[in-house]
């Protein structure tokens, strides 16, 4: 122990003994009521964008009558960079949305933990490199190009969570987890705004940890554009927090961009093959094999889609 | 199980609290945050205490409370008045000369990104290995190591370079 350990022992135990009477603490306990919250909890991490686009894109054209003539040029399918972010600018949710001119979109999620280039991680090129960065590597990643883009916050997602009234889905087992406040059953339930970012921020105690939370990320997108299809009253007011929580490229005409989808729109979602997982100086990065991802990114988004929306997924539905 | 939630209670609560301020440097943030993680726990008390370690599960709830605490702002207010506190730090008579060294220190401390604050105090106050402090932060002890050795560097740079005196 040196002389400065020693010191930073004693400053530490000198700011501990600052703590309250555990009896005040021990009484208001008793009384069983939390203390008045000051912060909303934990709006950190983990995002999805695509929720917002998507209800934005499937909405929007309901909720308008177009009132423009219907002849507008032939829609051509469009690539679409749907990023979530926490506060410090670091990409949680980063999913490519290929969208034909009959509006089926497949969703491709990138988990966050791709390794780009040595130790730098996809989820840290926007901080970094800003929109450019990561619309050039995924570009690269994925061999498809990116016609637009759209960047939330997580903030903007819960909102839009409650916005639409919840989200119904469906849990393989409970979980329990103090870092995002996830506390859910097994089985189908129906998720609040809140509840949905806790949902969709918990990786800790996941068996795939944060390739599991893309997975749930996906499930909450789809079930937000089932959500948003049902319920026509509460449109107008998914479509003001869209545009106040929603960052696009200045060359998007989003309004354009929105006729394109019909009532019933098929959404389906995958994520990329990863390889293993990849211990480095900045914590454990996923490796993934180029010519595997394009291959995938080629065809997934090229295959026919399912018919009709909300389409059930194979088996029961259910997710980690 | 009541009883078994009473019991944690009344035999951690002062610990909880102690640490909680020590990370914090705020006693009444640390109260709310030991407060609102006990009551959130009481309900889901079966749970916890069927885990290996209920103590060190609270002490995580307790700490990823604060990490991912949303009040940014009022996290630097804190660390502005602490750092002010050790700039203003009473003139020094040779009694006083030790406490003036130890609360610089904890000014210096309280200026730490909150991370390596919790690592540092982790090791420091909870004496807690590796393994455990990259449990309760949830990380790899290879990233626990680094936070603090990050956290002891600026601390030895900063004893160099000694806060201002008036």
């Amino acid at each position: 122990m040196t002389d400065n350990e020693m010191l930073i022992r004693q400053a530490i135990a000198a700011e501990a003994n600052e703590a309250v009477d555990p009896r005040a603490v021990m009484a208001e306990l008793q009384k069983g009521k939390p203390r008045k919250k000051k912060w909303p909890l934990a709006l950190v991490a983990a995002g999805v964008v695509a929720a917002a686009v998507a209800a934005v894109a499937v909405t929007v054209p309901h909720a308008t009558p177009v009132t423009q003539p219907a002849a507008a040029q032939p829609a051509t399918e469009q690539n679409i960079l749907l990023v979530g972010v926490d506060d410090n600018q670091i990409a949680d949710s980063v999913v490519l949305a290929n969208v034909k001119p009959n509006g089926d979109t497949a969703l491709v999620s990138l988990p966050r933990d791709i390794r780009i280039d040595g130790d730098t991680k996809l989820k840290q090129l926007l901080a970094s490199g800003g929109m450019e960065k990561l619309t050039a590597a995924v570009t690269t990643l994925t061999g498809l190009h990116v016609d637009h883009y759209a960047v939330v916050t997580m903030k903007g997602m819960q909102a839009l969570g409650n916005a639409v009234g919840g989200v119904e889905v469906c849990l393989k087992a409970a979980v329990m987890d103090s870092f995002s406040g996830a506390d859910f059953p097994a089985g189908r339930q129906m998720l609040s705004g809140d509840q949905a970012l806790a949902f969709v921020r918990q990786r800790h105690g996941l068996p795939n940890g944060d390739l599991d939370r893309v997975v749930r990320q996906q499930a909450f997108l789809k079930g937000i554009a089932k959500k948003a299809l049902t319920k026509p009253a509460r449109l107008p007011e998914v479509i003001d927090l869209v545009q106040k929580n929603v960052r696009v490229d200045a060359g998007w005409d989003m309004l354009e961009f929105a006729k394109r989808f019909t009532a019933s729109p098929a959404v389906r979602a995958a994520t990329i093959p990863v390889g293993a997982t990849h211990e480095g100086p900045t914590g454990s990065g996923l490796d993934v094999d180029p010519q595997a991802v394009r291959e995938f990114a080629r065809t997934f988004t090229s295959s026919a889609a399912p018919t009709g929306s909300g389409t059930p997924a194979p088996g029961d539905g259910c997710i980690n | 199980m009541q009883d078994d939630y009473d019991r944690f209670v009344a035999d951690r609560l002062d610990r909880l609290l102690r640490y909680a301020t020590a990370m914090t440097c705020d006693r009444h943030l640390a109260q709310d945050i030991v407060q609102n993680v006990l009551l959130r726990a009481q309900p889901r008390w079966g749970r916890i205490a069927a885990m290996d370690a209920p103590y060190l599960y609270v002490k995580r709830m307790v700490t990823n409370e604060y990490l991912s605490w949303w009040g940014r702002r009022a996290a630097r207010d804190i660390s502005l008045s602490h750092s002010t506190l050790a700039t203003l730090a009473p003139a020094v008579t040779d009694h006083a000369a030790q406490h003036a060294e130890r609360d610089a220190m904890r000014g210096r401390i309280a200026v730490l990104p909150r991370k390596q604050r919790a690592a540092l105090v982790l090791r420091y106050y909870e004496d807690s290995t590796d393994a455990e402090i990259a449990k309760v932060l949830g990380c790899s002890e290879g990233t626990v190591r680094s936070h603090i050795s990050r956290a002891l560097t600026t601390l030895r740079a900063n004893e160099l370079a000694p806060v201002e005196v008036l």
